[in-house]
């Protein structure tokens, strides 16, 4: 035990203390932040000042698109959760009637810059429905191409309406969306639930889990077989136990993660508790649809992936005698996680369909498949306790056939062994 | 008292057959070499040694009682394949090596700056170890065996890759620490290091001792049967009946004897001749009671 720790604390000092370790702890959170601003960013720039025309030769069918645009942009109702899309500050001008040897005039004022697109809607005599194009330097860009064809269809039935007789108000009460809410049964309860917030708070833990494991699996994987390049085993051989230096470097590249993510967390407290918080990320976790329970069951399942496919790769260093090597079995490790991150749509769609739940209990997948199926569902207590149980027991069984593996290999150097090499290492004392 | 033990151990790789049935015993006080080509069983036979891997048979004792992990901290390996970690600093690398064989670390920091300042490299204790030459990695890696004192010393090859001046330093701290009683192993496939440092040896070849003894009585073995001659004249009489065969250079002959033959009557066959400046007998070397025992060369 002493000697595990001992060797836990050389690998936890000599990490956080590299180099390698300071850069990726800033610039890994910086990657993060720029593929979740991304999105954020897109979302401003679309927002900025829009100038658009609608021409068409119907006159009041381009005053009804132009009703309904500003209405999609703004959002129509609460229910789609608009309101928080960046303020409008689209103008849209009607010209018309126009016919179509007018265009030109528009297509140089986009050329231009002095607008930044036209709508061209073309009623032809005997057509319900108008030709429509848009035309502008970008793609359509200002709002999507299907909630722009919504609005036009929206100002197809708003003219049809005003050939009625119906106007105003009364249209606006007409063409208003159905506000649809969505409730979750949680541990018997129906409560409210969000699902684009549910699916926030899965798509984070998913990720998060998924990073973390692969990313610290593969540094064990790094070390074994740096210190089997380097020789340095069969010095610490002499004293210590196989199991021991295995347990070590598990222990020490865990807790070196673990401080890492600290890190990270203290850094998104400090932030979220600063002003520029406060307006990003109101009600910390449970923004993103977090519970504690979920957050509690987060680390229990991230440290045992974290221990189950550590314990694998260091098996798996174990039997290779070059970095170089350590890619080629990088897949075996990625493949049962990224399952889970593929089927996520389906996941949280179908959290306690039968291939689902089994998916769930399957040890190398557990840790993602279950932290989604608990933010979609509450999922039943036999199953979580089931796939804690197999998943320790799996755990285990790993730690004991990677650390057999790993007393052979790291004394074997040269070629590969072949799959029979390696289980013949599992019979030898 | 024999420090090491070994009695019948063999080990097997798949089918290789690494180490057969193999004895030894090594003493306090005494320096003990284990020769052998590359290739002969002497790093599995350290390994199986100090448990690494265990014997496929027979048994190991250390320190007089059947072999025990707990033991280890009385033993120190410089295993024949040097490693150290790269990017640590020197004297935390020993520290930690230190500790690991049961030092605390106050202990190990002061030892460790005793031993470099022995090994004249106290300046590089600040030092990565991928910023020192290979010879002072080598010397740290001698250190890192000696901190803790151990009773028993293991070395594989400790002496490959050094300069002569360090391979001098290095010999005399080695007779120093069997002087003051402490037991050293010593692996190599050089004979000639063995000679003037071993007190007895254990050759093998094909994990089979196939000579051990004691230095003396090993050498004393087989007849001297070689001259060496200094000279100024004729040197005719290397076609003497008694010579086998012969390396002659300027003034300067190297002869085999045929069995049985008196030096005598060829020193006589010399006078007649030549000036003789030094006419020597000298006992066969490690290397030619290898070659006459096994019937080939060490590195063949």
């Amino acid at each position: 035990m002493r000697e595990a720790l001992l060797i836990a604390k050389r690998e936890y000092v000599e990490r956080v203390r590299s180099k390698a370790f300071r850069i990726s702890t800033v610039l890994i959170p910086l990657a993060f932040a720029a593929v979740f601003g991304m999105g954020a960013f897109s979302g401003k720039m679309a927002g900025g000042a829009r100038n658009i025309v609608v021409a068409s030769n119907d006159p009041v069918l381009a005053q009804c698109t132009r009703t309904e645009l500003l209405r999609a942009r703004t959002g129509k109702n609460d229910a789609k959760g608009e309101q928080n899309a960046p303020p409008t500050q689209l103008h849209v001008e009607v010209e018309s009637p126009v016919a179509a040897s007018d265009l030109a005039a528009l297509d140089r004022q986009v050329g231009s810059k002095a607008i930044d697109g036209y709508l061209w809607l073309r009623v032809q005599p005997g057509q319900a429905v108008p030709e429509a194009t848009y035309v502008s330097r970008g793609s359509a860009d200002f709002l999507g191409a299907d909630k722009m064809q919504g609005a036009i269809g929206d100002a197809l039935v708003r003219e049809a309406l005003m050939d009625h007789g119906v106007a105003g108000a009364q249209a606006d009460d007409l063409l208003h969306d159905v506000d649809l809410k969505t409730r979750q049964v949680k541990n018997g309860k129906a409560v409210a639930s969000d699902a684009s917030k549910g699916f926030w708070g899965a798509y984070i833990m998913a990720f998060v889990l998924y990073f973390a494991v692969v990313f610290y699996g593969m540094n064990v994987a790094h070390s074994v077989v740096s210190e089997k390049t380097s020789r340095v085993f069969e010095v610490l051989l002499a004293t210590a136990k196989p199991e021991s230096l295995m347990a070590g470097k598990l222990l020490g590249v865990g807790a070196a993660g673990l401080t890492q993510m600290a890190v990270w967390i203290a850094a998104v407290l400090l932030l979220s508790a600063s002003a520029l918080g406060s307006e990003l990320g109101q009600g910390g976790l449970a923004a993103y649809g977090i519970t504690p329970l979920q957050l509690a069951f987060f680390v229990v399942y991230f440290l045992l992936g974290f221990f189950f496919y550590s314990a694998l790769s260091a098996g798996f260093g174990a039997t290779v005698s070059q970095e170089s090597e350590v890619q080629q079995f990088s897949m075996i490790l990625v493949m049962p996680q990224l399952v889970g991150l593929m089927l996520m749509v389906y996941i949280l769609g179908n959290p306690s369909a039968w291939p689902v739940v089994l998916l769930s209990l399957f040890p190398p997948c557990t840790p993602i498949v279950m932290c989604l199926r608990m933010s979609a569902m509450a999922v039943p207590w036999w199953q979580l306790a089931l796939s804690l149980v197999l998943m320790v027991a799996a755990t285990y069984g790993v730690l004991w056939v990677a650390s057999r593996i790993y007393r052979v290999g790291i004394l074997m150097y040269g070629k590969r062994p072949t799959l029979p090499e390696i289980l013949r290492w599992l019979s030898y004392s | 008292m024999n420090l090491v033990e070994l009695n019948q151990i063999s080990k097997t790789y798949d089918t290789k057959v690494a180490v057969d049935a193999l004895s030894l015993q090594i003493e306090a006080g005494k320096m003990f070499g284990l020769l052998g080509p590359n290739g002969a069983g002497k790093t599995s036979t350290i390994r199986m040694m100090i448990g690494i891997t265990l014997p496929d048979s027979g048994s190991v004792t250390l320190f007089g009682q059947p072999f025990s992990r707990k033991d280890l901290p009385r033993v120190g390996y410089l295993p024949e394949e040097r490693g150290l970690y790269k990017k640590m600093k020197v004297i935390d690398q020993l520290v930690f090596l230190g500790q690991l064989h049961g030092l605390d670390a106050t202990q190990a920091k002061t030892r460790a700056h005793q031993w470099c300042e022995r090994l004249q490299i106290l300046d590089a204790i600040e030092l990565k170890t991928e910023e020192l030459s290979k010879g002072m990695q080598q010397k740290i890696q001698f250190i890192s065996t000696l901190l803790h004192e151990p009773e028993l010393i293991i070395m594989d090859e400790p002496f490959s890759g050094l300069d002569p001046v360090n391979t001098q330093l290095l010999q005399e701290t080695l007779l120093e620490l069997k002087n003051a009683g402490k037991a050293i192993l010593f692996s190599t496939h050089r004979m000639d290091q063995v000679e003037k440092l071993c007190d007895s040896i254990c050759l093998i070849d094909g994990g089979k001792a196939v000579l051990s003894g004691g230095m003396r009585e090993l050498k004393s073995r087989y007849p001297r049967n070689h001259v060496v001659i200094d000279f100024e004249g004729d040197n005719s009489f290397v076609r003497h009946p008694v010579v086998a065969e012969y390396k002659a250079f300027a003034g300067h002959v190297e002869i085999r004897l045929r069995d049985g033959a008196d030096a005598q009557d060829l020193l006589r066959a010399a006078l007649q001749n030549a000036k003789i400046y030094k006419f020597e007998l000298i006992e066969p070397s490690l290397e030619e009671i290898f070659i006459r025992t096994v019937g080939r060369r060490v590195d063949a």
